[in-house]
């Protein structure tokens, strides 16, 4: 569920940015006010465990497949929330620099799909609820929690992980990437995290019953039965938490989205996409198209866009700009070759046996 | 190969080109960090139908490569991750925009082929700056280079921290993994009896492990803040660099240099 | 001077792995803690370093081991653990060994030139710059000694110093070990290393001293030994 940085209008980006960043601003000021110097190296430790661990090949039964475990609900069911979702980033943030996994700018959108989500939804709303709900009360305490874990864990996976491939859906159409159309793109990638999600809630189900058999003091919520009051108070933190990260989200979407799209699609160039506002269901004459078209694209753009039917518009300069275009790409060729040349020039003029 | 092996191999791979010597490695990492990111930016931001603009922007990466030494065959294997999911979006724009925007030779070339391939080269072009970045800058001058920029403590120090870690942690999976298949043969994975256990293990041990380093880092002091090695210091070069290409690239993305020379020539043929 | 008396600890009530202890260790002794696997060879290095609590009294020289006391009573005694990979944490073998002295306050470039000293007397100025995940097991226990060395401590503790290493490497970890002037604890069932290394060995037995005196007369009991599950050291076996 990674996506690139192709994928992504610098502004949408910057919007997860800031969205991302915000949530990692609270959790640093909450793991601070706990003082608790330990959790820095178990926090490291630990996301160097499921960085490794999500590489691991668990065969679905029945299956010629196999499946992986999910690292937010691990993370945030043995760290909490606040540290689970730092050490999210710190696994994304180290899967983009050294394995390409997503990229530099998309890196604040994959914080926010798959950390925020895992750990703060799926902590908060589902993980504590579950585990401190009464459900199983008539069954023996160990086997109620196990269920109850088993539970959590499926629902969890399967929950957080439908809001990041939605996100994925809605951050792609919003930056005006994809043709296909919302409807479509969410109907496509639905139903396959569905799938995902249900083998690894069970995978990370089935190792975090493993670390409650063996020790169960290391989960979250288990065995806190009087901190149940103590935690009443962060329930409200909680919620001015997510409106607030709800708020910066929504409204950085909404101003994207708001009738004024020049103002805040790459303002440098003022050259208007159509997909903005195809996507936005906005009407294309309005705006956009008739805004300053100074570069090619822009220009290549009115033509296209303003014909009704899909003749071909025949015009010499469209047939102009491919042959420049052409020519101009020959040069470029030309200039990679002689760059490659002079590159290798200096590397070994300025540093001699190296390499 | 197993994945968690190939891991090991691109984690060692990675050490060894940052290790390596050369004018791009010698750049101050801030100034590496604020040309990639104008960059990619850049990239982005041009249109979906502005293939001929973007192509002078693959000058960036390949001049990179060249200089650097590194070798670009290291990073189009890495994308096999990421770019099939910027390939499946982009494979439905021929589909769904079928808008003719030129003919060349006869053959009527649509918007969405061209939305598809400029949003391939975007996603190509952006990765390769990425990995330029990671490849010629050794995490921990990274490091320095974020608390320079004000990044918070905790997060750079998890991140050292972590990146420490992952290469202990990779190994230990490998091993496990190497002995779980040595007693199963033919298993393409994990089987269902033992998906609990297998990381559970890993997972206690683990939290032995980090006790210990905790206990380590007490030993020698550690009071809760950590004290961090000073990055280089950044002379005129890096100013310079920081300053001038990314209004390079901001003056490529504003005139499209290949169609204007082109033009230019076109105009002088005729 | 390391002192202690009467001392127990249990991680569970009713289990003690230390019993009552009593024994004192002089400045510039060198002393072998033997004992097998599960003896409380470890957890007496801990309880001596503040990490565990204890019951009875344990002194540092003229500091007990507790709270108010520790920072100092740790920048006496440099504890080497078994595991190099947990104890060097920082990306390269220099950062890692200016971690502690500039967390006791020492200047960057005061930190850096003890460093290179340290590095130089071992032997190892060319691992300086090297990254941790990227040497050998040898280099890293070195690495990891010389961590400790930079921080020069009154006191040298180790944790089986050579375990999993080639012959070769263990010989360069025994010599730069003789090598040092400090006081020595060195925790090890590597009999060998203990006659080569120290003067006098300390027996630990289901939590209890079992025996205490000069490392050749010990070390040479072979009923003692077994009776404790360890073996005569290889040279005294024929």
């Amino acid at each position: 569920m990674h996506m690139a940085d192709a994928l992504l209008a610098p502004a949408v980006a910057a919007t997860m940015y800031v969205a991302s960043g915000t949530a990692a601003g609270i959790s640093i000021a909450k793991l601070k006010k706990d003082e608790n110097t330990q959790k820095l190296p178990t926090m490291a430790v630990t996301a160097a465990l499921v960085f490794a661990g999500q590489m691991i090949n668990y065969t679905i039964p029945g299956t010629g497949s196999s499946g992986h475990m999910c690292g937010g609900m691990l993370l945030s069911a043995l760290l909490g929330p606040y540290a689970g979702f730092l050490s999210m980033i710190v696994i994304l943030a180290i899967q983009c620099l050294f394995f390409a996994d997503g990229g530099l700018m998309a890196l604040g959108a994959n914080v926010w799909n798959m950390a925020f989500y895992g750990c703060f939804v799926g902590y908060f709303l589902i993980w504590r609820t579950i585990i401190r709900s009464g459900w199983f009360r008539n069954m023996e305490t160990k086997a109620a929690i196990r269920l109850k874990i088993i539970i959590a864990s499926i629902a969890g996976c399967i929950i957080t992980l439908q809001l990041g491939a939605f996100s994925v859906v809605l951050e792609t159409s919003l930056s005006g990437i994809t043709e296909l159309p919302f409807g479509s793109f969410v109907a496509l990638m639905q139903p396959i995290h569905l799938a995902i999600g249900l083998v690894e809630g069970l995978i990370t189900s089935a190792v975090l019953v493993f670390v409650f058999e063996s020790r169960p003091e290391l989960l979250q919520e288990v065995n806190s039965t009087e901190k149940g009051i103590a935690n009443r108070q962060s329930l409200k933190t909680t919620v001015i938490i997510l409106a607030a990260v709800a708020v910066v989200v929504g409204g950085g979407l909404s101003l994207l989205a708001s009738s004024n799209p020049d103002g805040l699609e790459w303002a440098l160039f003022g050259n208007a996409e159509e997909g903005y506002a195809e996507n936005m269901g906005l009407d294309e004459e309005d705006f956009g198209v008739k805004s300053s078209a100074a570069d090619t694209a822009a220009m290549v753009q009115e033509k296209t866009s303003f014909l009704p039917d899909y003749a071909f518009p025949g015009s010499e300069s469209a047939a102009g700009t491919t042959v420049s275009g052409i020519v101009g790409g020959a040069l470029v060729a030309g200039a990679a070759a002689l760059i490659c040349f002079i590159g290798g020039f200096f590397r070994k003029k300025k540093r001699p046996g190296t390499v | 190969m197993d994945k968690i092996d190939r891991a090991a191999l691109e984690l060692r791979e990675m050490d060894e080109l940052a290790a390596m010597k050369s004018p791009v490695h010698f750049m101050h990492p801030i100034t590496k960090l604020i040309i990639t990111i104008s960059y990619i930016l850049t990239v982005v931001s041009y249109g979906k139908y502005d293939l001929s603009g973007l192509l002078i922007m693959a000058l960036y990466p390949l001049f990179l490569f060249s200089l650097s030494g590194i070798s670009m065959g290291i990073c189009f294997r890495k994308m096999r991750v990421v770019l099939p999911l910027v390939c499946a979006v982009g494979l439905f724009n021929p589909f769904f925009d079928r808008t003719p925007l030129f003919s060349f030779g006869g053959i009527v070339i649509s918007g969405g082929v061209v939305s598809m391939i400029t949003l391939m080269l975007k996603g190509v072009l952006c990765l390769q700056a990425s990995f330029l970045l990671a490849a010629t800058t050794s995490m921990d001058s990274l490091c320095a280079a974020l608390r320079r920029l004000h990044v918070p403590m905790l997060m750079v120090t998890l991140l050292l921290l972590t990146y420490r870690y992952v290469s202990v942690m990779v190994q230990e999976v490998s091993i496990m993994t190497t002995a779980y298949k040595l007693r199963a043969p033919g298993q393409r994975g994990i089987h269902i009896s033992a998906w609990g256990s297998f990381l559970g293990q890993l997972l206690l041990r683990s939290m032995d492990r980090a006790e210990e380093l905790y206990a380590s880092m007490q030993l020698r002091g550690f009071d809760g803040s950590f004290r961090y090695a000073e990055g280089k210091k950044a002379g005129f070069p890096d100013y310079l660099w920081a300053v001038l290409l990314p209004i390079v690239f901001l003056l490529l993305r504003k005139y499209n240099l290949a169609e204007l020379t082109g033009r230019l020539l076109m105009s002088a043929g005729s | 001077m390391i002192c202690f008396e009467h001392v127990s600890f249990s991680y569970t009530e009713g289990h003690p792995v230390l019993k009552d202890l009593n024994f004192a260790i002089r400045d510039g002794e060198s002393v072998g803690l033997i004992g097998a696997n599960g003896s409380g060879k470890s957890t007496l290095l801990r309880v001596l370093l503040g990490l565990l609590p204890h019951r009875g009294s344990v002194r540092v020289d003229e500091l007990e081991v507790e709270k108010e006391n520790l920072r100092e009573v740790r920048r006496r005694l440099g504890l080497v653990l078994q595991n190099s990979d947990s104890q060097m944490f920082m990306p390269t073998v220099a950062e890692d060994m200016m971690f502690g002295l500039l967390n006791y306050g020492m200047s960057r470039e005061e930190a850096e030139e003890r460093t290179d000293e340290v590095l130089k007397k071992l032997g190892l100025t060319e691992l300086k710059r090297r990254h941790n995940h990227r040497i050998s097991g040898g280099e890293k226990r070195m690495a990891a000694i010389a961590t400790i060395l930079a921080m020069d401590p009154d006191t040298m503790l180790m944790d089986e110093p050579t375990s999993a290493l080639d012959p070769y490497n263990r010989r360069v970890v025994i010599n730069s070990i003789k090598s040092l002037s400090n006081t020595k604890l060195i925790a090890s069932h590597d009999l060998d290393m203990i006659l080569d290394t120290c003067s006098r060995v300390i027996l630990l037995g289901g939590g209890r001293i079992a025996a205490d005196g000069p490392a050749s007369e010990i070390l040479q009991n072979r009923t003692l030994l077994e009776s404790n599950r360890l073996e005569l050291p290889l040279r005294y076996q024929r």
